[in-house]
């Protein structure tokens, strides 16, 4: 087949990105095996899919971007992976990404930050950075990626291409290399919402494997809509505010305005702990994870560093040199607010917080909002370098996408416009498990908004 | 509040993560910096009856008694840093320790 | 010394349960396969591996609390339990903290000083086991064997209730028997199924207060848990008549020595920084799912008892032994059923059958029918006391037909009067003084006249029947 070459071409191609791990020669022989083996039958017959490096694979490494998985390979395989393979998908290398998810720059990896597309200076978002860059390079039609607080929405729109993080529960983590449990969901990214979608929909049902995972069948897929006639879009106040980006404001605006034009009802509403969102995530992710990544010790796989003559050494030096700075911090963090006499200051506030948040969404809904429209960051790609000595500057860049997580509800990200060169993502929100009305807007959307125009 | 040097080294133990002595003072200020932003947490008032909210199914299924073993492609022995035997082998640890 | 002090225990109960897969992946809990072989994704902690629970261990974990009359909460959640082990793959352990599956339950027993006894049970809870770290197959290195990471346990928290080491003995002994009767867990302390942590403490006699206490583990046979306690005990006694005080520490017992040593621990040790897991929704019981726990629960040893003593008339210590196992005691109503008179019954099976089974892997070996067979050889005059233990361990030993088996042992008693009456007339020509002192109103001699036809019949005649024969030839 020779389409599989053309894909490993258009991949390698693709190199000075950085946003493949998979060496070239390691993809060339997998793909050409995997169309071989590829079965005619499925909907995504033939369709390569680039997958994040934390989603094990059989058919490459899995490093979730970290030296302490430096070489490792998975003995089993995601089930959304098997579920793609069975759909007749090629999967097409790993995605470089911050390690663990941890980050929203791809500044974070152990393998090297991921060039922004556009503009090499910049970053691609993350922490899906790879797997949106070789989109937006157009060396994939769509890849997987993760999303835990922003992950694969954020990166979409800073390369400007689409990112979709479904419902909670709606895609099985069985194989997704847990980073904040109760807030990660395997999401999409593709150079369309079709392309994103169609993924989406394969990856989508239940799976006996993954307790969180819902006992319901794949998403199906709307029709593209003539208009928006009898939706209720939201526009919650607390995600305009006055020192937002004043291009990234126009975009919006625009956008906005042709969502009327196709005839959908728009209102504001109000989201009133939203402040509180990226706190609360920033103590329920990094408690999640501190324990999450409790099992990289160097016991039982996973190189081992030095320090290997008693026991004590070896987790400390393997930990302590395995794991890049951000995510030794996220652990520190992470243990401390769970440790005792922190816990009910810090976690146990942030889950009633969390609840407060959800309870924002349920309120907005109730009152006969169908959607959540909203920037999907608050200003479009930084530099490289520019948010590393902040960690809570870069924080602030998941401002509007934390909640989402929080809530547990689909949200998805989209070009509408750029400002000097850069992509800039509109976010629709959209109610548990109604993916397909989000979708159903997206396309609508997709279709008459100017994507690549400046606003 | 901050978060000591010494704070650092307890929690630094309980995660079982070393932390060099030159990078401890930058460190503790990150992490005192973090702390302080989400300590904005504690400041709201919430009544102790505001339930926590987790996302996901209201009740866990439950899965039949049977042996079937999620599939292994290959065993530990192909990705074990050191095994023997048919053992993970790591270094001693007293039997009273 | 201990007159003056009073001891006050409490036990921890790890017990496995019994089913085939684990406690949250497929793999197999059979014990003795080689090291690493029963493994996968979830037990072996891989990165991105789930949990999904085992509704078998949920359900035999409610039967369990059910048995032990606690509240069984209708929503719990499962917690992680944070340490770093190499045996703890995931570098958590998956248990319950803040909302156990169940509390305030209870636990009555026979304590050797005190009587019958209830002690509280504070909670019950589920969690998965760790696997094995083994310290003496290599040298300078320790072995890791994921095998049992993940198996099903139940942990029973007992309350400050105990007051001895002999005690905590009778206290382990009856949940043992409690726990094996249910049927949810075999309780083979030797293969780890059944762990016992104490929390030790003491007192002057008089005081009700509760001292700092110690954890005393390691206590991996059930012969040791009384030497165990009894160690801590002294120890604690003898460090504060001399002036000391006893700190919260954990003491490891030494089988070997007889000692208890304290635990190298290292002082952040403790803070498990319990969460709740995020990977596993709350466990909800439906109020059928207990109803059906609570419908597969036989009769518990301790109903048992109090209704073979109303039922068959038995003596307390009689209805304990005959409760004390669940075959022991169906094999008991058995034999009643087949039928045999109660007493005659019990009497039978606390002797005869429990000895025979101690000797042969506690096999009951004679049929409940063949000895309800025996037993009516005995009251119907056709066999001795002493000739029915015969035929009983022959039939135990061989099968068949006590009848047969005593026909062809030339066991059954002759009951022919004309038989009798040849021997009857031997005896009383051979003793004619004594016939003269019998007649003289010396009546008591008719012992000594049955025993000298029983040995002239050697041991065959029917000594009833053969005291009617001497009775009519004397009075004539
Ligand atoms: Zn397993």
């Amino acid at each position: 087949m020779s389409d599989a070459r053309a894909v490993a071409d258009r991949l390698i191609k693709a190199k000075r990105l950085n946003a493949l791990l998979t060496p070239a020669k390691d993809l060339r022989k997998s793909l050409l095996a995997q169309a071989e083996a590829a079965r005619t039958t499925g909907v995504l017959y033939g369709m390569p899919v680039a997958v994040k490096d934390n989603i094990c694979t059989l058919e490459f490494t899995t490093t979730c971007g970290s030296k302490i998985l430096e070489g490792y390979q998975s003995p089993y395989e995601a089930t959304a992976i098997t579920k793609l393979k069975a759909a007749g998908a090629l999967i097409a290398g790993k995605t470089n990404c911050d390690e663990f998810a941890m980050g929203s720059s791809t500044e974070h990896s152990a393998y090297g930050r991921v060039i922004h597309p556009l503009d090499k200076a910049r970053v691609p978002g993350g922490s899906s950075g790879g797997s949106a860059a070789l989109v937006a390079a157009g060396a994939v039609p769509a890849a997987l990626g993760s999303d835990t607080g922003g992950s694969v929405r954020q990166p979409a729109a800073f390369c400007g291409v689409v990112g979709m993080k479904p419902t909670y529960g709606r895609v099985s983590r069985y194989g997704l290399v847990a980073f904040g449990s109760s807030l990660d969901q395997i999401g999409v990214l593709g150079r369309s919402v079709h392309d994103a979608a169609r993924v989406l929909s394969v990856i989508s049902g239940r799976d006996a494997r993954d307790s969180t995972c819902e006992d319901r069948d794949p998403l199906r897929l709307p029709t593209v809509p003539e208009s928006l006639q009898g939706f209720v879009i939201g526009l919650p106040k607390e995600y305009f505010p006055a020192e937002l980006d004043p291009a990234v404001k126009r975009a919006c605006d625009r956008a906005i305005r042709m969502m009327k034009e196709l005839g959908a009802a728009v209102r504001e509403v109000s989201l009133p702990h939203t402040p509180y969102a990226v706190p609360t995530y920033y103590v329920i992710a990094p408690a999640e994870a501190s324990s999450n990544l409790a099992r990289y010790d160097g016991v039982r796989y996973g190189p081992r560093f030095d320090g290997h003559q008693d026991l004590h050494a070896l987790y400390r030096t393997t930990r302590g040199q395995g794991f890049g700075p951000e995510v030794r911090r996220r652990i520190l963090v992470g243990t401390y607010v769970l440790s005792a006499g922190y816990y009910d200051a810090y976690y146990r506030r942030a889950q009633q917080m969390r609840a407060l948040i959800a309870q924002d969404f349920r309120n907005a809904f109730d009152r006969g909002v169908d959607l959540l429209f909203t920037p999907t960051v608050p200003a479009p790609a930084f530099k490289a370098g520019e948010k590393l000595s902040d960690p809570i500057a870069m924080y602030m860049s998941d401002i509007f996408t934390v909640t989402a997580n929080l809530a547990g509800l689909p949200a998805m990200s989209l070009p509408i416009g750029r400002v000097k060169g850069l992509p800039i993502g509109g976010q629709l929100i959209g109610q548990a498990f109604l993916e397909d009305e989000m979708i159903e807007a997206a396309y609508a959307l997709e279709r008459v908004v100017p994507a690549t125009d400046e606003a | 509040m901050s978060v000591s040097r010494d704070e650092v080294l307890r929690i630094a133990q309980l995660a079982e993560l070393d932390v060099d002595d030159d990078a401890l003072p930058e460190i503790a200020e990150q992490m005192s910096r973090i702390l302080d932003y989400v300590a904005q947490l504690s400041a709201i008032p919430t009544n102790g009856t505001v339930k926590t909210f987790v996302p996901g199914p209201d009740a866990m299924r439950f899965r039949p008694d049977e042996v079937a073993p999620s599939p292994l492609m290959f065993g530990p022995a192909q990705f074990a840093p050191a095994f023997k035997e048919g053992f993970f082998v790591v270094p001693k640890l007293g039997q009273f320790e | 010394m201990s007159q003056a002090w009073e001891t006050v225990i409490g036990l921890e109960t790890h017990v496995q349960l019994r089913t085939r897969s684990k406690m949250f992946c497929g793999c197999s809990t059979s014990f003795g396969a080689p090291p690493n072989t029963q493994v996968c994704p979830v037990c072996l902690g891989l990165p991105g591996a789930l949990p999904v629970a085992n509704g078998a261990a949920i359900g035999l974990a409610v039967r369990g609390a059910l048995a032990l009359g606690c509240t069984v909460h209708p929503k719990s959640i499962f917690a992680r339990k944070n340490y770093f082990y190499p045996d703890l793959p995931k570098g958590y352990q998956i248990s319950q903290f803040d909302q156990p599956l169940a509390t305030q339950g209870s636990l009555s027993f026979l304590s050797p000083e005190r009587g019958a006894v209830t002690a509280t049970i504070v909670r019950l809870h589920l969690e998965e086991d760790a696997g094995k770290s083994i310290h003496d197959r290599f040298p300078k290195a320790t072995a890791v064997d994921l095998n049992r990471s993940g198996v099903p346990l139940i942990e029973i928290v007992g309350g400050p209730d105990l007051r001895s080491p002999a005690e905590a003995r009778a206290y382990l002994q009856t949940l043992k028997q409690l726990l094996e009767y249910i049927g949810i867990s075999d309780c083979d302390m030797e293969k780890g199924s059944l762990r016992v942590d104490a929390n030790v403490s003491i007192r002057r006699a008089g005081e009700t207060a509760l001292n700092t206490r110690t954890e005393v583990k390691n206590i991996n046979a059930f012969s040791f848990v009384e030497k165990a306690l009894g160690v801590e005990r002294d120890r604690q006694i003898a460090l504060v008549e001399s002036g000391g005080s006893v700190s919260q520490q954990t003491m490891l017992y030494d089988a070997k020595e007889s000692t208890v040593r304290p635990q190298r621990s290292k002082e952040e040790s403790h803070d498990y920084r319990y969460f709740p897991e995020p990977d596993l929704p709350p466990l909800v019981l439906t109020p059928e799912f207990v109803a059906e726990q609570q419908s597969e629960l036989p009769e518990l040893p301790g109903q048992k008892r109090e209704r073979f003593m109303a039922q068959y008339a038995l003596s307390r210590e009689h209805a304990t032994v005959l409760t004390a196992s669940r075959a022991v005691a169906e094999y008991y109503e058995h034999v009643v059923r087949a039928p045999a008179e109660p007493q005659s019954a019990a009497n039978w099976v606390m002797t005869e059958a429990l000895a025979d089974a101690k000797d042969h892997q506690e096999q009951l070996r004679v049929s409940p029918a063949a000895l309800a067979q025996i037993i009516a050889l005995v009251k119907g005059g056709t066999l001795s006391n002493q000739a029915a233990k015969r035929v009983f361990a022959e039939v135990a030993s061989k099968g068949g037909d006590p009848r047969t088996i005593a026909e062809s042992l030339g066991l059954v008693l002759v009951a022919d009067t004309n038989v009798l009456a040849a021997w009857v007339s031997d005896v009383l020509g051979a003793h004619a003084p004594e016939v003269g002192r019998y007649k003289n109103g010396e009546t008591k001699l008719m012992a000594f006249f049955v025993g000298q036809v029983m040995r002239a019949s050697k041991g065959k005649a029917d000594p009833k029947l053969a005291q009617r024969v001497l009775e009519e030839k004397l009075s004539a």
